[in-house]
């Protein structure tokens, strides 16, 4: 058995440490430990303060999601307040929120997993006119040709398309070549090349995937120009409490957003339906495919066991989230649990969440036996209203405080918390969108899906024809995660145009309003309040709880994707999903687990959001001031 | 691993021509906000110097840095890692990881004793010996200083890594603090902004790539090409502060006509940045411009200033339209008291929070004929 620790696990965001036990002789994981090794605590810091800014510190939670605390927060706050939003707020939080989740995908894809999958230094061997044939290919058999709700003529064509000719992949293989040959090889130093799971892919996909690697290095950003100009910038684009800033106007020639100003909006939005449709899907389609060809159906973990989502993108504006209104109009209603997918959709157990069960101690509750806190009372999960976290750091198992050799898996190991559904671990994410949707349309529980849901379902069945598949069998796996996380980009760069239509529509009809400001004043608060804020982020169910006394925040809670994910063991509800992932995973070679990163980047780690959690009622620890001025 | 190539020497590799390696210069001349008589120098240096070594580490952060730095238009971030610097080691976008990478960090330090750059994103947290930030099993606040020791020069990049950032405001749980609070003897410069503008940061790491040293730097160490000018100063909205037209509540009239946001609470008189200058995504928009007011995210402690809908409670307000030539005396004598004043306001500012001060006395106080006087 070889003890093989991985810290810092890069190509993520944050600090995280993995540590598995292998079996040498059958390249089987034993064990596997997932820990975050940082703590921020900004729960703690926003205590006190105006529920009108608590946005704004939520935000920083996280820049490379970087809005979705802000709208998780904005949601929570409007919650408890009673605070209901002008539908053009909602349309364009809602274009802002699907714009983050294409971009936040196409960089992980290319720049943060793709080199688990893709090696420069395999596409040096590949023959540019084969690889120019190859693209073709790939772009006629791997690109799902949907349409998406709304027609639109402002493109007179796609102008967005990979370059499949001789001369183009030429010129990248010989940029490529001179980095290699330089020696400085920067960021790609280092790495397992010589391992044999990149022979799973001939050179010249290597060399299509690296060059599109380059190719949206450059182009991501605008993607994502909807922040820039709803919100100012990005990352961390403005909000207000109660709608937006931005305000509308045909008439103003300083006006925030005007015509000229939604234009650009809308070639961004194209250009994200353009680059999923031409780039995207392809690619993830074509390597998944060769890979599942090749026998990679592993890494499923927890995902075919239990998923959970929260659902999103409210069609139509909305009276609360605690009292359920949400739920009732969401364009993608994947809320819910959905149990034993990897059984077959048939055999899959459904679970509803909503409204009041979001209440309810017994549903959503977080548990601290392996995470680095103490509760008040041992062993007693916490729902997060009435959550508790006080830090006690106790070291490893082996080493010092400040110098780990091997962090203690059978004591404390981890700044996260560990949350639970009804006691139980559930993973969450793209995947786990798709399933729950997949699975409540299929038995029947919607029975009228939106044109969302339906396309869900569509590419679902398209992408298990290509691979000739069943959905239980590709989907909980690491191909799989990483599949549907293409699906979804297409699918929320549809979005984006939908809500846009819905804007540009509410305009023509007369309507400017984006803020409502009727309750903006404190006095008009009532004394004491709570709210829930939920988001269906790119990496899966948030959630941020709010408590708010005498117009200050008494308490605050985030509960967030890669919290469930990344989560310590619960010696009752058993791995959390990074840890059983890893465990369901073969290594090859003991001493390059190239496996371990492609399973656990197939989650899209994301730390800093995971290892912030404080809890507001703990402990209070010195206070020291950085002011100058004090 | 020995030989470093100059950028021309690479451009001459990769086959691209003279003619577009002096555009490349010129261009980036122009994002350093140089004049044009600094483009032979620009060439020069580009000819000559070989490429920079660069750490890029972690401490206690949110990722949005190294997002802005990937957003970065002129020159891209493409170019700049793969053609301008040799990034030696960044966790975010790197390869490999675990041990493979914790070597790459040493043999670079190795390899270039004196010669790298470490830019450093994030606070660093040194409440009980740094265990609330552990990379590579080992407290960042070591790593830090260990590499610091060799560096030539060190990038805090972003507000967490200049000031100690949103983990440093009240209460400050892990006693976050600013790199330059625990690494000492070296050229250190800040580039704050939460996050910078893409083009601040890209802009300074140029600089040091073609001049070989730092850029100059304000009295608080920050490259003044970059924070020389408060957002008020060069807002495009000043003339409506000027002219006493303000926005009053989010989305009114005045807020569709694109009115001055002071009263809704911009900090924009007292913040340092270039986002009026050059606003962000190559002049795209920036928050005042999309109807949001400035925070401030630039400054120091900015966090712990608030609420931030709260109007700045002592900044002179024109209140009259009427005379053109009293509007002119007042935005002559307002903008002497402010540049002069900066260096007292967030400290009075502060007090006054500090004090619970009601802010409509400070309002009104501000607002007083005798003000306005003071003023012409």
């Amino acid at each position: 058995m070889k003890h093989i620790v991985v810290d810092p696990i890069n190509r993520i965001e944050g600090h995280l440490r993995i540590e598995i036990k292998v079996d040498e002789a059958t390249g089987k994981v034993e064990d596997a430990l997932s820990s975050g090794t940082a703590w921020r605590g900004i729960e703690l810091i926003v205590k006190g303060r105006d529920p009108r800014d608590a946005w704004m510190f939520a935000q920083r939670i996280c820049g490379v999601c970087t809005t979705v605390h802000a709208l998780g927060c904005l949601r929570a706050v409007e919650d408890a307040l009673g605070i209901e939003i002008p539908k053009n707020a909602n349309y364009i939080r809602n274009i802002m929120a699907a714009s983050q989740t294409v971009h936040d995908h196409t960089v992980h894809f290319y720049h943060l997993h793709a080199l688990d999958w893709v090696s420069p230094v395999a596409a040096l061997k590949a023959d540019p006119a084969a690889a120019a044939a190859i693209q073709n290919t790939v772009l006629e058999k791997y690109s799902l040709n949907f349409t998406g709700p709304v027609g639109f003529d402002t493109s007179a064509y796609p102008k967005e398309f990979p370059k499949a000719t001789t001369a183009y992949f030429k010129e990248i293989q010989n940029r490529i070549s001179k980095v290699v040959e330089s020696g400085q090889l920067g960021i790609f130093a280092g790495h397992y090349w010589e391992h044999p799971d990149y022979d799973v892919l001939p050179p010249e996909v290597h060399l299509m995937a690296v060059a599109h690697y380059l190719n949206m290095l450059d182009r991501q950003r605008e993607i994502v120009i909807p922040h820039v100009i709803f919100g100012g910038k990005n990352p961390h684009p403005h909000y207000i409490v109660g709608g937006m800033p931005c305000s509308i106007s045909m008439n103003d020639m300083n006006a925030p957003i005007n015509t000229e100003r939604l234009a650009v909006v809308d070639s961004s939005v194209n250009l994200s339906i353009d680059l999923t449709n031409n780039f995207y899907v392809p690619d993830v389609l074509a390597i998944g495919d060769l890979f599942v060809k090749a026998g990679f159906v592993d890494g499923g973990g927890l995902a075919g066991q239990r998923v959970l989502s929260f659902g999103d993108f409210p069609d139509e504006r909305y009276t609360g989230i605690a009292n359920g209104d949400y739920f009732k109009n969401l364009l993608i209603k994947s809320n819910g649990v959905v149990e034993n997918f990897g059984q077959g959709v048939a055999k899959a157990v459904f679970h509803p969440l909503e409204g009041q069960d979001l209440s309810d101690p017994n549903v959503l509750a977080e548990g601290v036996e392996h995470s680095w806190y103490s509760y008040p009372e041992a062993g007693k999960d916490l729902h997060p209203w009435s959550g508790v976290t006080s830090p006690q750091y106790t070291g490893p198992k082996e080493g010092t405080k400040t110098n780990w050799k091997y962090l203690d898996e059978a004591g404390k190991y981890s700044w996260i918390k560990t949350p639970k559904w009804n006691g139980k671990m559930a993973e969450v994410g793209p995947l786990a969108k798709y399933i729950v949707v997949y699975t409540k349309i299929k038995q029947g529980i919607i029975q009228q899906p939106t044109w969302a849901e339906q396309m869900i379902v569509d590419q679902i069945e398209a992408v298990s024809k290509l691979l000739n598949l069943p959905p239980e069998t590709w989907m909980p796996t690491t191909v799989g995660r990483t599949a549907v996380r293409g699906l979804d980009a297409q699918l929320n760069a549809f979005i984006s145009k939908y809500f846009f239509d819905k804007l540009i529509n509410s305009i023509k009809a007369g309507d400017t309003t984006v803020a409502n400001s009727a309750t903006w004043d404190p006095a008009t608060w009532p004394k004491e309040a709570k709210g829930v804020g939920l988001h269906e982020a790119p990496r899966g169910g948030l959630s941020h709880w709010v408590t708010i006394k005498n117009g200050k925040i008494d308490n605050y809670q985030a509960v967030v994707p890669s919290t469930w994910n990344a989560c310590p063991r619960d010696s009752n509800a058993g791995y959390g999903a990074y840890e059983l992932s890893m465990i369901e995973t073969k290594v090859k070679i003991a001493d390059k687990p190239l496996e371990i990163l492609r399973v656990l980047h197939s989650f899209d780690p994301c730390l800093a959001c995971a290892t912030h959690l404080y809890d507001s009622k703990g402990k209070e620890l010195t206070v020291v001031r950085t002011d100058p001025y004090l | 691993m020995e030989k470093r190539d100059t950028l021309w020497q690479l451009f001459q590799k990769k086959n691209v021509s003279r003619r577009d390696f002096l555009k490349t210069c010129v261009a980036l001349t122009s994002i350093m906000g140089l004049s044009t008589e600094f483009i032979p120098r620009v060439i020069e240096a580009a000819e000559k110097k070989p490429l920079l070594p660069v750490i890029w580490l972690h401490g206690h952060e949110c990722t949005g840095c190294d997002e802005t730095f990937i957003r970065s238009q002129t020159p891209l971030a493409s170019d700049l890692v793969l053609n301008m610097i040799a990034l030696e080691y960044m966790d975010v976008l790197a390869a490999t990881g675990g041990d493979r990478l914790e070597h790459q960090l040493e043999e670079t330090i190795k390899n270039y004793p004196g010669q790298y750059v470490l830019i450093f994103e994030g606070a660093v947290p040194i409440a009980e010996n740094g265990i609330y930030c552990m990379v590579g099993g080992k407290p960042i606040l070591e790593t830090v200083k260990h590499v610091a020791k060799n560096a030539a020069a060190i990038i805090e990049n972003g507000s967490c890594a200049a000031w100690g950032g949103i983990q440093a405001a009240r209460p400050n749980p892990t006693k976050s603090v600013a790199v330059s609070e625990v690494v000492s003897g070296k050229p250190i410069i800040k580039v704050p902004g939460c996050p910078p503008i893409p083009e601040v940061l890209t802009g300074t790491i140029m600089h040091y790539v073609l001049f070989g040293q730092l850029p100059p730097v304000d009295n608080q160490g920050r490259p003044k090409q970059f924070f020389g000018n408060r957002i008020h100063d060069t807002c495009y909205r000043r003339p409506f502060f000027d002219s006493g037209m303000f926005v009053e509540k989010f989305d009114d009239i005045a807020s569709k006509a694109g009115w001055c946001l002071y009263k809704v609470g911009c900090r924009g008189p007292e913040a340092y940045n270039s986002c009026g200058n050059m606003r962000w995504w190559n002049g795209m928009s920036y928050p005042i411009q999309s109807g949001a007011p400035c925070v401030a995210c630039a400054a120091n402690n900015f966090w712990d200033n608030d609420p931030f809908y709260e109007r700045l409670p002592n900044i002179p307000v024109p209140n009259t339209i009427v005379n053109a030539d009293k509007v002119g005396a007042i935005l002559a004598g307002v903008t002497t008291a402010g540049v002069v004043a900066h260096g007292v306001a967030s400290y009075v500012q502060h007090k006054l929070h500090e004090a619970k001060a009601e802010k409509s006395q400070d309002v009104t106080a501000e607002d007083k004929p005798e003000q306005d006087k003071d003023n012409e």
